[in-house]
């Protein structure tokens, strides 16, 4: 009897599909039910992740969709000539299971899930070009792994020392390249006035977001870190305009709460300051174990997030080639990633954070395999032991096990937080 | 006539089998295990042969098997159920083809067993430390979901949203992430569908661990249930055989080593 009931098998294709949907759905529950009331604009962030990764909706269907490594790849020089941004970085551990294929074992999980969501070809809004800026070891070598799948591959070649005057003049001559390139490529040439507007556009984008922070300073903060991860990782796919529109709406949604001093926290919830590896969507694991155990991310210094947002463009003189070489200046020097040779700039930033939206301590996830992070992690933890600051370093990765043991070493972190509160009140 | 009988002695059921000299098969009984199983074997012994109308001196060899096979004393043999669900699978599938791999899931275990050409069992895996991903875990679920362990396999069908993950690796965890589903009112539907395929993940890897060969069997109690063989499938990517009574392979393969064990004994004796 058993064996008449007909049953279907899945694809490959759709298993991989229902395996995302299923990561997906889950962290999207997790915020809607899991804490207080959300800010109610957080619905069509909600929505549009459950469409794009339940449902495989295309966002960019027409447009030339040009595929980023890393985050320092100019948006604006994109956008300039009319074709879309996507940053690859991914945060599925069914893609990081396929990238186990192409990569060491060992290797960074983001890289492998990057690697991996490329080589199945089951993509919604498929990149037509892909630029690889080549930044961690892991991510300048995976480029060539992807070319082999049958991707245009370009590396954007960038250097590993910010300070001097050499790296300087050196990043803006590649990303002088990547425009030559990329405008070759769409038919189309940067002009004085399409690249104003784009720069102007990604400004009032980041200017928005600056926004959403300045409300997480107050002492009753009206929107959870984990919500602010899915707004900011919206921006690596979303349509722009769109996505401005929805952050305007959450804008003056948050601006209201913080008068009615609606606090998504609980009284005496310790404010943290994430930093280390990027948490991106559906891998939320740190961060919503640390919403979860009654603690609130305040900011986070992360390039996923507050360091795509936080430096703005300088032009001197509107001119193109002034403006292109504004926008290296900016993606090199305000980046703080830790594959440059010093990275101060991180600790600083992280201690102001810290000061400015007062944190009671720092939590730095490192992904098993992102060498960089696990290196910096020592240099990080002594600056903050020196400024008195408390932080917990965390290794983790895109595995759903080792919940327990995780939430435990982070609730006894912020419990401890909290009885120095208390001891100081 | 002469008649051998398997008897399989598990955590949760008690199945036994009967088969005449040709090994057709002459009867079948599961019971609950209960407290006292070997009472309950040996009264469930009595009824099948009852309503079979054997008598116990017809019955020429008992071979016990299952986790409790050592409490069953009058056995000629014992032996274990890897050994006994691989010559029960391959017995079973006779008509269907030839089969290389078994998915074994029980009330408390689960197996992967990789055959050769022969039908010799080459190698084996079993879940470690606990029941989640067993026949238990199941019924632990459908107790929270408040439905029969028999409607979990049509309700799968049912389910319309995606599927939603249960990620705790213990089962007492489990069931507190189900009711909190339950609390955000998610269909009973998409926790059930759910539910399989954490079973089902599982499970594969146990499977990937012996190796996957084409001619897939998945037997036990969990093979009833359809929702738990799509979810298995679907991981998989292939189709899978399940037996006509799925159940009790394991104490078919036992009566079935029964009936060579005497045979050989005879021959020894001329």
């Amino acid at each position: 009897m058993s064996n008449l009931i007909k049953r279907e098998i899945e694809s490959p294709n759709e298993r991989q599909n229902r395996h995302k949907a299923m990561e997906a759905i889950k962290v999207l529950n997790d915020l809607r039910e899991g804490f207080k009331v959300p800010p109610q604009s957080m619905e069509y962030f909600y929505n549009l992740f459950e469409e794009v990764y339940c449902h495989q909706k295309a966002l960019h269907k027409g447009k030339v969709k040009v595929g980023t490594m890393c985050i320092q790849i100019p948006s604006e020089i994109i956008y300039a000539l009319d074709g879309v941004p996507i940053r690859l970085c991914n945060g599925f551990y069914t893609d990081d299971e396929i990238g186990s294929d192409f990569l060491p074992q060992k290797a960074c999980p983001l890289v492998k899930a990057s690697v991996g969501h490329l080589a199945s070809q089951n993509i919604t809004d498929k990149p037509d070009m892909i630029y690889s800026p080549t930044t961690c070891d892991q991510k300048t070598k995976a480029g060539s792994t992807i070319e082999g799948f049958g991707y245009d591959v370009v590396d954007v070649n960038f250097p590993r020392t910010k300070e001097s005057e050499i790296s300087r003049e050196f990043f803006r001559r590649s990303i002088r390249e990547f425009s030559a390139d990329l405008s070759s490529k769409m038919g189309k040439k940067l002009s004085k006035k399409n690249l104003k507007a784009a720069i102007s556009k990604i400004g009032y984008a980041q200017s928005l977001y600056h926004r959403l922070s300045e409300f997480r300073k107050s002492s009753a903060v009206p929107i959870l870190g984990n919500d602010m991860f899915l707004v900011t990782n919206a921006f690596f796919f979303d349509k722009i305009d769109n996505w401005i529109g929805a952050c305007e709406k959450l804008v003056s949604e948050l601006e209201q709460r913080v008068k009615d001093e609606v606090h998504v926290a609980g009284k005496v919830s310790p404010r943290i300051v994430y930093t280390g590896s990027p948490p991106i969507f559906p891998n939320y694991k740190i961060p919503l174990i640390i919403e979860e155990s009654d603690a609130i991310i305040v900011a986070d210094e992360t390039c996923s997030s507050n360091r795509m947002f936080n430096d703005r463009v300088a032009v001197d003189e509107w001119f193109v080639n002034d403006m292109v070489d504004s926008l290296a200046d900016k993606y090199l020097k305000a980046c703080t990633c830790p594959v440059f040779t010093k990275n101060d700039d991180r600790i600083r930033r992280i201690i102001e954070l810290v000061r400015s939206y007062s944190a009671d301590g720092v939590i730095y996830q490192a992904f098993a395999g992102c060498t960089v992070y696990e290196l910096e992690q020592r240099s990080v933890l002594e600056a903050m032991e020196k400024a008195g600051i408390s932080i917990l370093y965390i290794e983790s990765d895109y595995s759903p096990s080792q919940h327990g043991q995780l939430s435990t070493r982070v609730e006894a972190f912020v419990e401890s937080l909290k009885i120095k509160n208390r001891k100081r009140s | 006539m002469n008649y051998f009988v398997g008897i399989d002695i598990g955590s949760t059921a008690i199945k036994i089998t009967v088969i005449d000299e040709n090994r057709t098969l002459m009867g079948q009984r599961i019971s609950g295990s209960g407290s006292m199983f070997y009472k309950y074997a040996h009264q469930t012994l009595n009824d099948l042969l009852n309503d079979l109308n054997i008598t116990k001196d017809e019955i020429v060899y008992t071979v016990a098997t299952g986790y409790g096979r050592k409490l069953f004393k009058e056995a000629d043999e014992s032996i274990s159920e890897i050994t006994a669900n691989a010559i029960g699978a391959v017995a079973a599938a006779k008509e269907y083809g030839e089969i290389k791999t078994i998915i074994n899931i029980g009330g408390q275990d689960s197996k992967a067993i990789s055959l050769d050409d022969q039908g010799n069992v080459v190698n084996f895996a079993m879940n470690d430390r606990c029941a989640a991903g067993t026949g238990k875990f199941l019924d632990a679920c459908a107790m929270n979901l408040e439905i029969g362990v028999e409607e979990l396999g049509e309700r799968h069908f049912k389910a319309t949203g995606t599927p939603l993950s249960i990620n705790s690796t213990c089962a007492v965890f489990a069931e507190s992430e189900i009711i909190g589903l339950l609390g955000n009112s998610h269909s009973v539907e998409d926790i059930v569908s759910g539910v399989h395929y954490s079973i089902a993940k599982r499970v594969i890897k146990l499977v990937k661990r012996v190796g996957v060969k084409e001619g897939i069997y998945f037997d036990g109690g969990p093979a009833l249930n359809m929702g738990l063989v799509n979810a298995i499938e679907n991981e998989l990517g292939k189709k899978i055989f399940i037996p006509e009574h799925p159940q009790v392979t394991t104490s078919y393969g036992a009566a079935i080593l029964g009936a060579e064990s005497y045979a050989y004994q005879q021959q020894m004796k001329t």
